[in-house]
C-alpha cells in the first residue's frame, strides 16, 4: 500500500523532464530537417522554368521583385516577374550572382548592419527594417531618394546612398559613413534585392501600400 | 543547515569571486553603453561618427551576455563545494582559464571599440566582429569561449561524478553541457540570410528561453535550500517539474522566432501554443519561492521563534526579485507579442526591446546579483547578513529603473506597431513618421531617465557588494 | 474543420497544420501522453517498496 503519491514523488518528475526535454529536442531536429529542405536556396533553372521557392536562388537580382496578396494563402508573397536590368545587366551567371551576394552577406556581418537596422525583423530598431528595402517606394522611379542622389535607376541610388549616407540624410538621425566602397555598396544592394525575394509569410503586412497615407488621410 | 561552509578556505569559491567581479564590472559597462544608445535616440548627433549606435549597442547587448555568463560560471563554482561536498576538481586550469577568458574579452571590446567595422571580407568576421546580433564576437573569440566552455563543463562534470551528486547537481551537468554545445550552431558563415537567422536562434532562444531559465531554476533551488533552510527533497522536487516544463515548452517555443524568417508557415502554431506555455513554469516558480518561505517561517514561528528564517536579507530579496521579475519580464511581456496574429505588426519594434529589457534583468541579472550577495556572505563568515541603506537603494532604483525603462519602451513600441506599421506599411518613411510621434519622443527621453536612475542604483549595488562585508551590522 | 493546404511546400508537418492548432495540439499530446506510461511505472515502483 503506497501511500505516498506518485505526484510528490521526484523520480516520477526526473524521469517526465528527461522525457519530455529529449522528446522535445527529437522533434527540434526533426522539424529543422523538414525546414532545411525548404528553406535552402534556390537555383537559376527554378527561376528560368518559374519553381517557386522559399528563398530564390541569386540570379533573382536578374528579375522585376514585386509584393502582392495572394488569395490562395491570405497574406502577401513576392512575385519574380519579368527580367529587369541591375546595374546595367539582366544577365548574371548563377556564378557572378552568387559572389555579389556573397560579398552582400559578409558585407552585412563586417558593417554591423544588425546593430542598427532589423533584417527580416531581427536586430536594432535604430533605423527601418530592410527585408523588403528594395521594394520600398522611396527608392523606386519618381520616388525621392533617386532625385536626392542624383541618380537614375534604383540599383545606383542605394549604391549611392550606401557610400555616402551622411551625404544624403532623410532624418536627423543619420546613417554613419562606413567606408562601404563602390564594389560592396554592388554587393549590399543585390543583398537586399535578394532578400526582399525571400517568402517571409506576409511580413511586412502591407508595406509600401498605405503610400502617402499621413494621419489617417 | 543554512551556510554550512563559509566559502573561506575554498579554491572553489575563491574562483566564484573572480567571477563575479569582472561580471560586476562588465555590467557597469552594459549601463554606461546602454546610456550612450539611449542618449543618441534623443540627441542623434551624440558621438555620432565616433561611437556610433551601432557600437554602443554592440557593447551593449554583448556586455549584458558576456557578464551573465562569468557569473553564471560563478555561481556553479561557488555552489559546486556546498553540492558535492568535495572540492571542485580542475581548480588550477579553472583558473588559468578565466584570466583566457577575461583577457579575450578585454580585447574583443577594445577591438569593438577602436576597430568597430571592416571590409567585407571574411578576415573581419575571424579578426573585428562577426555582425550578428549577440554573438558578434570575432571568430577567433568563439573558439576560445568553446575552449573555457569545454574546461568550464569538464570541471563541473568531474566534480559532480566525483562528489555526491544532487538533483541540483545533474541539472546544472546537463544543462551546462547543452549550453556550451548549442554556442557551436552560432559559428559558420552563410550566404543565405534564412539559415543564418535559424541556425542564429539556436544559439539565443536556446539559451535565453531554455538552458538559461533551467540554471536559474537550479540555483533558485540552491538558493532556497541556503537562504531559508528548505527542504531538499521538496525544493528537488519543484526542479524537475521546472525542468519538464520549462523545456518542454521553451524547447519548441523556438518557432515564435521562425513566424516571419522565410520558414514554413506551420512554425505559425508551434511557436503560438509552445511559446505561450513558456510562462507558466515561471509562474510556478514564483509560487516555489512564496510556498517555501512561507512554509519555513510558518515552522520557525510555531517553535515559537518569529525571527526571519532568511539569512542573507539583500540576496533574498534579489531572489524574490528573480522569481517575480521572470514571470513579469519573460512571461508576461514575451507572451504580450508571441502569437503570430499579433506578432506580424510588433515583430521588430521597441516592443521587442521593452520585454528584452525587463526579462534579462528579470529573469537573469537578478538572481546572478542574488548569488554575488550569497558569495559575499560566504566570503566574510557572516552568518546573517542584513540589508544596509546602500543595498536597499540599490534594489529600488535598479528595478525601479529597469522597469521605469520597459513601461516607456513598451509605449513606444506601441507608437510604432501604430504608425510605422499598421497606418504606413512599414516603409522607410512609415519607420521615421513613427520615430517622429510625440509619445514615441516623450517614452525615448523617459528611458533615458530611467536608464540614469539604473546606473545610480548600479553604483549603490557596487558599494554595497565591495563594503558590506566589513560592515558592523551583520550577525557573525 | 480541414482547410485546403496554403503553404509554399508540401511536407510531413505542413500536411499535420490543416486546421485550426491541430499541428500543435498533436505536438503536445505526442509529448504528454507517455507521462502515463511514466506514471503507471513508478505507481507499481511505490506500491512495491511500501
Amino acid at each position: 500500500m503506497a501511500n505516498k503519491s506518485v505526484w510528490s514523488d521526484n523520480r516520477f518528475w526526473q524521469r517526465s523532464a528527461a522525457w519530455v526535454t529529449g522528446f522535445a529536442a527529437v522533434l527540434l531536429i526533426w522539424l529543422t530537417f523538414d525546414t532545411m529542405g525548404q528553406i535552402s536556396m534556390g537555383t537559376d533553372a527554378d527561376l528560368q522554368s518559374g519553381v517557386t521557392k522559399r528563398v530564390p536562388g541569386p540570379t533573382v537580382i536578374n528579375y522585376k521583385i514585386s509584393y502582392e496578396m495572394s488569395t490562395k494563402r491570405g497574406l502577401e508573397v513576392p512575385v519574380i516577374g519579368e527580367k529587369e536590368k541591375f546595374f546595367g545587366r539582366d544577365d548574371y551567371s548563377e556564378k557572378e550572382a552568387r559572389a555579389l551576394l556573397h560579398l552582400g552577406k559578409l558585407g552585412s556581418q563586417a558593417k554591423n548592419c544588425m546593430n542598427c537596422h532589423t533584417l527580416l525583423g531581427n536586430g536594432a530598431y535604430y533605423a527601418p527594417d530592410l527585408t523588403k528595402a528594395w521594394l520600398d517606394p522611396a527608392w523606386q522611379d519618381g520616388g525621392t531618394m533617386q532625385a536626392m542622389t542624383g541618380k537614375s535607376t534604383k540599383e545606383e541610388a542605394m549604391a549611392e546612398f550606401l557610400q555616402h549616407p551622411s551625404t544624403y540624410p532623410t532624418h536627423s538621425r543619420m546613417m554613419p559613413n562606413l567606408g562601404i566602397t563602390a564594389e560592396e555598396a554592388k554587393g549590399l544592394v543585390a543583398f537586399l534585392k535578394h532578400m526582399s525575394s525571400i517568402d517571409t509569410n506576409g511580413f511586412p503586412r502591407n508595406f509600401g501600400r498605405m503610400q502617402g497615407a499621413v494621419n489617417g488621410k | 543547515m543554512a551556510n554550512k561552509f563559509t566559502g573561506i578556505g575554498s579554491e572553489s569559491k575563491q574562483l566564484a569571486t573572480w567571477y563575479f567581479t569582472f561580471a560586476a564590472i562588465l555590467f557597469g559597462a552594459q549601463l554606461l553603453f546602454g546610456l550612450v544608445a539611449a542618449i543618441q535616440y534623443v540627441m542623434p548627433g551624440f558621438l555620432f561618427e565616433v561611437v556610433d549606435f551601432n557600437v554602443a549597442r554592440m557593447i551593449h547587448i554583448n556586455a549584458l551576455v558576456v557578464w551573465m555568463v562569468f557569473a553564471m560560471f560563478g555561481s556553479v563554482y561557488y555552489l559546486l563545494p556546498d553540492e558535492t561536498g568535495i572540492e571542485t576538481i580542475g581548480i588550477k586550469i579553472g583558473k588559468l582559464l578565466y584570466w583566457i577568458f577575461v583577457a579575450a574579452i578585454v580585447v574583443v571590446v577594445l577591438v569593438y571599440l577602436l576597430v568597430q567595422v571592416g571590409p567585407a571580407t571574411e578576415t573581419t568576421i575571424w579578426f573585428i566582429n562577426e555582425g550578428r546580433e549577440y554573438i558578434e564576437a570575432p571568430r577567433w573569440a568563439d573558439w576560445g569561449i568553446v575552449v573555457v566552455a569545454l574546461g568550464f563543463v569538464a570541471n563541473l562534470w568531474l566534480t559532480g561524478m566525483k562528489g555526491n551528486r544532487s538533483g541540483i547537481v545533474t541539472v546544472l551537468m546537463a544543462d551546462m553541457i547543452a549550453f556550451a554545445g548549442l554556442y557551436l550552431a552560432g559559428m559558420f558563415f552563410t550566404d543565405s540570410i534564412v539559415m543564418d537567422q535559424y541556425w542564429w536562434w539556436w544559439v539565443i532562444h536556446l539559451w535565453v528561453e531554455a538552458t538559461w531559465e533551467v540554471f536559474v531554476g537550479a540555483i533558485a533551488a540552491y538558493g532556497l535550500i541556503t537562504m531559508i533552510g528548505a527542504s531538499r527533497k521538496v525544493v528537488e522536487m519543484w526542479l524537475w517539474i521546472e525542468v519538464a516544463m520549462l523545456f518542454g515548452s521553451g524547447i519548441l517555443g523556438i518557432g515564435h522566432h521562425y513566424f516571419w524568417i522565410g520558414t514554413p508557415e506551420y512554425w505559425w502554431e508551434i511557436g503560438a501554443l509552445f511559446s505561450a506555455l513558456e510562462p507558466l513554469p515561471l509562474v510556478a516558480m514564483f509560487i516555489h519561492v512564496m510556498y517555501d518561505w512561507g512554509k519555513q517561517q510558518g515552522k520557525q514561528n510555531a517553535s515559537g521563534e518569529s525571527v526571519s528564517v532568511i539569512n542573507n536579507k539583500p540576496a533574498f530579496l534579489w531572489f524574490w526579485m528573480n522569481a517575480f521579475g521572470n514571470f513579469l519580464g519573460a512571461g508576461i511581456w514575451g507572451f504580450f507579442h508571441t502569437l503570430p496574429q499579433v506578432n506580424l505588426y510588433t515583430h521588430g519594434t521597441q516592443f521587442t526591446s521593452a520585454h528584452g529589457h525587463l526579462a534579462f534583468f528579470g529573469a537573469y541579472a537578478t538572481i546572478l546579483i542574488g548569488m554575488m550577495y550569497i558569495a559575499v556572505q560566504g566570503k566574510n563568515g557572516i552568518k546573517i547578513l542584513k540589508h544596509t541603506k546602500s543595498s536597499i537603494w540599490a534594489v529600488s532604483m535598479i528595478v525601479g529603473g529597469v522597469m521605469g525603462m520597459t513601461i516607456a519602451l513598451t509605449i513606444a513600441g506601441y507608437v510604432q506597431v501604430l504608425v510605422s506599421r499598421a497606418q504606413m506599411g512599414a516603409t522607410w518613411a512609415g519607420y521615421f513618421d513613427g520615430q517622429q510621434g510625440v509619445w514615441f519622443a516623450q517614452a525615448m527621453d523617459w528611458r533615458l531617465l530611467m536608464g540614469v536612475i539604473t546606473f545610480l542604483g548600479f553604483v549603490f549595488l557596487v558599494k554595497d557588494l565591495l563594503s558590506t562585508g566589513k560592515n558592523p551590522v551583520h550577525e557573525r | 474543420m480541414f482547410e485546403q493546404f496554403t503553404d509554399v511546400v508540401p511536407s510531413f508537418f505542413g500536411w499535420l497544420n490543416q486546421g485550426p492548432m491541430t499541428l500543435t495540439i498533436f505536438l503536445h499530446t505526442i509529448i504528454v501522453l507517455p507521462m502515463i506510461w511514466i506514471y503507471k511505472q513508478e505507481k507499481a515502483r511505490l506500491e512495491q517498496e511500501g
